[in-house]
């Protein structure tokens, strides 16, 4: 299967797909994956271990007030999780599947410098997301169907760069006897601000436009070393560069600089989950346009409840959204995703069986356009 | 006479009944090879909630023991400190996060004891009784006793 992964499959139509990247890239990610898989001797003898996952999900959704169903809800989805571990070496990869769309989301090789902590070369989320780096993009382990507006991905419209490729820092240090404290950094190629979207870089895949660097971290304390819990603060910088005539013309600059600072608590009090999280957005632009911003936060509360059952409603917000060109130029109504500026949702999981549940969601989202009211349910699993 | 029958009877039936239950303890073991003479208990759990544990420069491997349900529920209880689905959860996103590894699961104790004799970095947990007179491991601790 890994193997299938990286040369690509014809009917994915990977295969005939000019690369993004030069040759001894390629070479290199095909001799490292075989160096690694296949082995069977290797993982018995000389302490290498693979692990195999896939997330599903399968949606419905019905709504009012808007005129489309959104891209970032497929009726079907399939989260490919895959790595490969020989002690202190680490190579990861997340593969995610939709009627639509087939991306290499991550790919990442690590080396365990320390116990917890590790460094990554490769294409990763960036750490400055609260939600993503939680979640990424496997539905089951997330209690709600939908993200929160100011985490889409970058082709969902998100406002903030999620796909960094390059160097990843992780590691985990203990404070005291229990408690411990997460840090994370990365530095990176982030995505090219084109007619419509941000572009990460595609692994598998071309690269219109120019990348800037990005630079992100986050700084988080854990009650908990081994717990789930943690509370931090979040940081990030990327130099976007427009190309296109839509772009430039929308954005009047050449290139923008966002800087992200956020401050974000996940925390599980008994049977209640927290996660709220609030982001200050700069973007710098060239001269003589004078600078603006925005803010986005959430509040989701969580309870669990008798037979498996867990309720769940958030609160999203935001300010200046309107006002933003940044924000203009990202809302493409070319397609049927519009950028909410707030949205309310309520909802109900059940875990009516060992790594399958059906959740319910019903939101009142604001978008920069139009107002609507959306139901959705979802079945969703972790398999095997 | 009957009641004396009766009693008998009971007592005949608590001391079948007796062996199965009474002195039953789950152990923490690891090679004779081991260099691993102590684990405490944050390090246990640390160690089988996915998070590397290294002694003397060695990376410990975790393994699952659930050759019968009484030792899965006291494993939960006692060594992770989670109900299963939690547990469950916890490794699925430790996947998810990091593609870390989950512990290889065995469904017989002998097979489990005979991987952990073989390995020096293999830690795991059997009843007591399973490794009484088994020179190939060491145990380092009791997890649980009744």
């Amino acid at each position: 299967m890994r193997q299938t992964f990286l040369f690509g499959h014809p009917s994915l139509g990977e295969i005939s797909r000019p690369w993004g990247f030069p040759t001894w890239w390629r070479t290199a990610l095909v001799a490292l994956s075989l160096s690694f898989a296949g082995h069977s001797a290797l993982a018995q003898h000389e302490h290498s271990s693979s692990e195999f996952e896939v997330f599903v999900a399968a949606e419905g959704l019905a709504g009012h007030g808007r005129p489309h169903p959104r891209l970032d809800d497929p009726w079907l989805d399939a989260d490919v999780i895959f790595g490969l571990t020989h002690e202190q070496f680490r190579v990861f990869g997340e593969y995610f599947i939709t009627v639509d769309e087939r991306d290499l989301e991550r790919f990442q090789i690590g080396y365990e410098v320390i116990p917890d902590t590790l460094i990554w070369l490769g294409r990763y989320h960036q750490p400055a997301s609260a939600w993503d780096t939680e979640h990424h993009h496997g539905r089951y382990l997330q209690t709600a169907i939908t993200r929160p507006a100011i985490e889409n991905w970058e082709d969902e419209d998100g406002l903030i760069p999620q796909h960094i490729t390059g160097a990843l820092v992780e590691s985990r240090r203990p404070i005291g006897t229990d408690a411990g404290m997460q840090i994370s950094a990365g530095v990176g190629a982030g995505p090219a601000l084109t007619a419509r979207d941000n572009e990460p870089i595609d692994l598998l895949g071309n690269n219109p436009g120019k990348h800037g660097l990005s630079f992100t971290g986050r700084l988080a304390y854990l009650p908990d070393y081994v717990g789930t819990s943690s509370a931090g603060i979040l940081w990030g910088h990327d130099q976007l560069f427009a190309s296109g005539p839509v772009a430039l013309a929308t954005l009047r600059s050449n290139h923008a600089i966002l800087t992200i600072y956020g401050a974000y608590a996940d925390w599980s009090v008994d049977a209640w989950r927290f996660i709220g999280t609030a982001y200050y957005v700069d973007v710098a632009l060239d001269r003589p346009n004078s600078d603006e911003s925005f803010m986005s936060a959430y509040l989701q509360v969580e309870r669990q409840l008798a037979h498996r059952l867990t309720a769940f409603g958030r609160v999203e917000d935001s300010a200046r959204m309107e006002k933003s060109r940044y924000v203009s130029l990202l809302d493409d109504h070319t397609t049927n995703i519009d950028i909410t500026i707030r949205r309310q949702a309520v909802g109900l999981r059940w875990d009516y069986a060992r790594r399958q549940a059906l959740t319910v969601e019903f939101d009142h989202e604001v978008t920069l356009s139009n107002r609507g009211y959306e139901a959705r349910l979802q079945w969703s699993a972790a398999i095997p | 006479m009957k009641s004396l029958a009766a009693a008998a009877f009971l007592v005949l039936l608590l001391g079948r009944a007796a062996p199965a239950i009474a002195g039953e303890e789950l152990v923490l073991i690891v090679s004779a090879h081991s260099d691993v003479d102590q684990l405490d208990s944050p390090l246990v759990r640390r160690l089988f909630l996915g998070l590397t544990v290294t002694q003397h420069g060695t990376r410990l491997r975790p393994v699952l023991n659930e050759a019968d349900p009484k030792i899965k529920d006291l494993f939960l209880q006692n060594i992770v400190s989670m109900s299963d689905s939690t547990y469950d959860r916890y490794v699925l996103r430790l996947t998810l996060l990091q593609g870390r590894t989950q512990p290889p699961v065995y469904k017989s104790s002998a097979v489990l004891v005979n991987a952990v004799a073989a390995d020096p970095t293999v830690v795991g947990y059997v009843w007591a009784k399973d490794v009484a007179r088994d020179v190939r491991v060491k145990v380092l601790r009791v997890v649980w006793h009744d």
